[in-house]
């Protein structure tokens, strides 16, 4: 079994790595959608359906937390598990981000190991469909 | 503004961990005057409010979007090295505010970019001015730092 992602980010250098960390974590991700801001985000949503989100929080026209609020008011769409990706990780922001229905933080500068532990722990996989930890070391990763 | 020290020793923290783990670059600092070739820009408003600017040599800019992001030298643009000086700005201002004041929600500005070239120093009163060598590859960081009394 293998996952749907869409990685929410202004900055196509970040999603590049988000993508490429998730790649080498061992994730088994079929495909990897990408949007600029949460507007392009719920764009894309409309009509494809993803497992998991990982999401910055601040960005231009509709941020992290305008775009949690959009999902939370679709009945569908609500589902979808979303991890928050950020710089600035107060705890009033955290607790804002899920307040608004986030699953995971992650707080930028990360470790690859930080992306993988929170994506497991928000949906693993295994290869019998069933949830489970990916046992490998941060330092098997070649990052 | 007291605590100049511990203040730049907080930013100057956040700076090495941001390079050391996204750029994988391994920054010395320095006292001596560098040229630049862009500059990167942010703000931040909390319990404090001030801007950080990063000043950097295409060296340094080269070097971080070929760690970043894997690419060959000749796949670099000018938007990779956009992109790569405005996250690090982010995730250096992001830093520097949770260790300033960690119990305050401190709003980023979107960061902006300008290729300009010039000369950065370690004078600029008022400011807090930082410079780094990365094996003959320049960085300059400047911040402007007050209290919000809004």
């Amino acid at each position: 079994m293998s996952f749907n992602v869409l990685i929410v980010d202004d900055s196509s250098a970040m999603r590049a790595v988000i993508k490429k960390v998730i790649g080498l974590s061992g994730f088994k991700m079929d495909s990897c959608l990408e949007a600029e801001n949460g507007r392009q985000a719920m764009d894309l949503l409309s009509d494809q359906w993803v497992d998991v989100i990982i999401s910055d929080i601040n960005m231009p026209e509709v941020n992290g937390l305008e775009f949690l609020e959009l999902l939370r008011e679709n009945e569908t769409l609500k589902e979808i598990p979303v991890i928050m990706i950020t710089t600035e990780a107060s705890e009033q922001r955290m607790q804002g981000a899920f307040d608004r229905g986030a699953k995971g933080f992650i707080k930028k500068p990360f470790l690859p190991e930080e992306i993988k532990r929170v994506l497991y722990k928000v949906i693993g996989v295994g290869s019998d469909g069933q949830y489970e930890e990916d046992t490998r070391d941060a330092d098997e990763l070649d990052f | 503004m007291g605590n100049t020290k511990k203040i730049q020793e907080m930013l100057m923290n956040s700076i090495f961990d941001v390079f050391e783990k996204m750029f994988f670059v391994f920054l010395e600092p320095c006292d001596e005057e560098m040229k630049y070739d862009m500059s990167a820009s942010i703000e931040f408003a909390g319990s404090f409010k001030g801007n950080i600017r990063a000043y950097l040599s295409t060296g340094i800019a080269n070097s971080m979007v070929e760690n970043m992001l894997g690419l060959e030298a000749a796949e670099i643009t000018d938007k990779t090295r956009e992109d790569c000086a405005k996250e690090s700005l982010n995730m250096i201002a992001g830093s520097f505010v949770h260790k300033l004041d960690a119990g305050t929600v401190f709003d980023l500005s979107i960061p902006t970019y300008k290729k300009e070239s010039g000369r950065f120093g370690p004078e600029s009163p008022g400011n807090i001015n930082l410079l780094f060598d990365s094996d003959g590859l320049y960085l300059g960081i400047s911040m402007k730092l007050e209290e919000n009394k809004k």
